[in-house]
């Protein structure tokens, strides 16, 4: 135990050989949250309504802004903004709806500006979900009645899966990436010559080098996590389960970093192939959004990924509801984190312990 | 009682495809180190030094012999010889941005059997080496000769029975050179073995009890450098002339020259059995037909052994 002790200490203290990759490998994921974080669409949104002079048009104007300013998630507050706007039928910079005369009746009539389809889209469905409050309110049984039920007990924002979906990334990308710092420099500095005639036990000269990569990829995740909870208020219902969840992953990056490291013997060629990859893997594994939303195709390769596994069991976390199979997810992570470990030991046997 | 540390036994060693032959590069190498002797492998670059040296830490697998150190199998029983043995190699692997004491502690977790009385023994050999006013900055920092301290103490921090020592002196400048060779031979004093590689032949001469000497990873000789030497039982006379000397046998025959190379146009390598007493006659028939610009007569080196028995020169 002091050995392992003495073993895992040296590990940390490598930090200062490869200070820079340390600090880009833990705080990135966190910063590219922040950013992202201040950009992620937000669901409430301006809509502009043109204001009438009075009359009739006048007065079905304000029961549409009435009506929008009821649209929303059945388990959140409303989302749309509605200002009344002076528009003189001229150019419109984005949308604006006026109540019209169309063949002697009033229409709510949608002008758009140069606006992408994707806006267009949301800006009709708010119209549409408002019309449908106003003819159901109007009609009553005989309208087209629109019952929401929700599927999430309570209403979490976008920022908050993106937080989410990005704690398993900032766990490998730590791990991945310092793992094949370290090793890969082990060849370049020849330090890995130690290493070929040291009588300590393999097992215990790899499980000091995980630990440590772990213990850096929880703390990647650990600030992330915090980020994610001043920022949102949104904090997991078990830290430490979530810290149990991400410890297959940091394991299997750990492993993954080192085997880039034997592999290539070259700091910056390991460091790549460990960004690429946690890259790669977080985008097909559930990164924006569920992997079962995203279409059949996505989905199976997405299950490949250890990610999709990660955000599926991290998801009861923040939002009090289960996703996929729970047992199946766990039980995937450790046997991926398992297979890896033989591979990462039988490669170190192979390319440290014998040369020919 | 045996008081050899290592036994080789016609051991051998081909890189490369097997099936096109490969390359030969310890070709039945035979020889035994004593326990407490510094014993040098002495030959050029590629001679198979290195390799001899990874056969007998266990680094490579042999193809054919038979290797003993300490009585283990170094193939076999890796483990039994790995805990006995110290290796400094050629490059000197430290980690640069560590202090010299983390470097020692990341060797001892690695090596030490016990790890109780690490801490002492850490700053015994920082003394030694003379880095103890160093120990807490970077290795970045040091010298040349520094880090190579540096390595031999992490090297000596297990209590190692035999180090093998690939090149000790490479790349460091001479006042360096002259400390570690003290502190081997302080070393070998206290009982250690060493196996010292190196193709710097006024290293062997200084600090080697016993060399082997390789070439093409053959053992083409093997003694105490002063028998090496003594057994050529020849001085040389080397010659410079203008013009040169197009028929050297022709004019110093008679005189009892037993070899004669050219090393240059202008120059001429005699080996003879006894320089000064032939030296007079010898510049007199020089002076017959042409100028004589200089002319030294030395006893043998390392070098000479070489060249007499490969026909080319250690640094070739």
């Amino acid at each position: 135990m002091r050995r392992f002790g003495l073993l895992l200490r040296n590990e940390v203290k490598l930090f200062r050989t490869a200070v820079p990759i340390h600090l880009v490998a833990i705080l990135q994921p966190t910063v590219m949250y922040l950013l992202m974080a201040t950009i992620l669409v937000h669901p409430t949104f301006d809509v502009n309504v043109a204001r009438s002079t009075g009359g009739r048009l006048g007065e079905l104007g304000f029961e549409l802004v009435a009506a929008l300013k009821q649209v929303g998630s059945p388990i959140g507050l409303p989302y749309v903004n509605p200002i009344l706007v002076d528009w003189d039928g001229g150019e419109v910079s984005r949308q604006v709806i006026a109540v019209e005369e169309w063949g002697g009746e009033p229409a709510a009539v949608q002008h758009y500006g140069l606006i992408d389809s994707n806006l267009v889209k949301n800006f009709r469905n708010r119209l549409t979900a408002a019309a449908l409050r106003l003819w159901d309110a109007d009609l009553r049984r005989r309208a087209v009645t629109v019952e929401e039920h929700a599927w999430l007990p309570r209403d979490v924002s976008y920022n908050v899966y993106f937080g989410m979906a990005l704690l398993p990334m900032a766990t490998f990308l730590a791990a991945a990436a310092i793992g094949a710092v370290l090793t890969a420099q082990e060849f370049e500095l020849g330090t890995v010559g130690e290493y070929r005639l040291a009588p300590a036990p393999l097992g215990l000269i790899l499980a000091g080098r995980l630990v440590r990569l772990a213990l850096s990829a929880l703390l990647s995740a650990g600030i992330l996590l915090l980020a994610v909870g001043l920022l949102n208020d949104a904090w997991p219902v078990d830290a430490w389960l979530v810290g149990l969840i991400l410890l297959p992953l940091s394991v299997m990056a750990g492993c993954l970093g080192i085997l880039a490291g034997l592999l290539l013997r070259k700091s910056i060629p390991a460091f790549l192939v460990a960004l690429v990859s946690t890259f790669v893997g977080w985008i097909l594994g559930s990164s924006f959004g569920l992997a079962a939303g995203f279409g059949a195709g996505y989905e199976r390769i997405s299950r490949l990924t250890p990610f999709t596994h990660a955000a599926e069991l991290l998801f009861p976390h923040y939002y009090g509801a289960t996703v996929g199979s729970p047992g199946v997810s766990a039980l995937v992570l450790v046997l991926m984190a398992g297979g890896l470990v033989v591979l990462t030991v039988l490669v170190y046997r192979w390319r440290i312990l014998r040369q020919g | 009682m045996d008081t050899n540390a290592i036994h080789v036994r016609e051991a051998s060693r081909r890189f490369g495809n097997r099936r096109s032959g490969g390359v030969l590069a310890v070709d039945a190498l035979s020889f035994e180190v004593q326990q407490g002797e510094i014993f040098g492998l002495l030959g050029p670059n590629g001679a198979g030094k290195t390799t001899t040296i990874n056969l007998l830490t266990g680094l490579l697998r042999r193809d054919g012999g038979t290797v003993e150190v300490l009585g283990y199998d170094p193939q076999r029983q890796a483990r039994e010889v790995r805990q006995r043995i110290g290796y400094v190699p050629q490059e000197t692997n430290v980690y640069l941005d560590l202090s010299a004491v983390d470097n020692l502690w990341h060797h001892a977790a690695l090596y030490c059997r016990d790890l109780a009385g690490v801490e002492g023994r850490i700053g015994d050999l920082l003394r030694l080496m003379d880095l103890w006013q160093r120990r807490k900055d970077p290795v970045r920092t040091f010298s040349g000769g520094m880090k190579r301290r540096l390595v031999l103490a992490r090297t000596l921090l297990h209590d190692p029975e035999i180090i093998f020592f690939d090149e000790p002196t490479l790349g460091v400048d001479v006042q360096a050179r002259h400390v570690i060779w003290s502190h081997i031979q302080a070393q070998r004093a206290e009982g250690k073995t060493f196996v010292v590689s190196t193709n710097d032949m006024a290293e062997a001469e200084a600090l080697c009890d016993r060399l082997v000497i390789i070439d093409h990873g053959r053992a083409i000789a093997l003694d105490t450098p002063e028998r090496l030497k003594a057994d050529l039982g020849r001085d040389i006379v080397s010659l410079r002339t203008t013009p040169p000397i197009d028929d050297p046998e022709a004019l110093f025959a008679g005189l009892g020259v037993q070899a004669v190379t050219r090393p240059a146009p202008d120059r001429l390598r005699l080996e003879v059995r006894d320089a000064e007493s032939i030296v007079g006659e010898l510049v007199a028939r020089i002076g017959k037909a042409h100028r004589l610009e200089s002319v030294r007569i030395a006893r043998p080196t390392l070098d000479d052994v070489f060249l007499h028995h490969t026909g080319r020169a250690l640094r070739e």
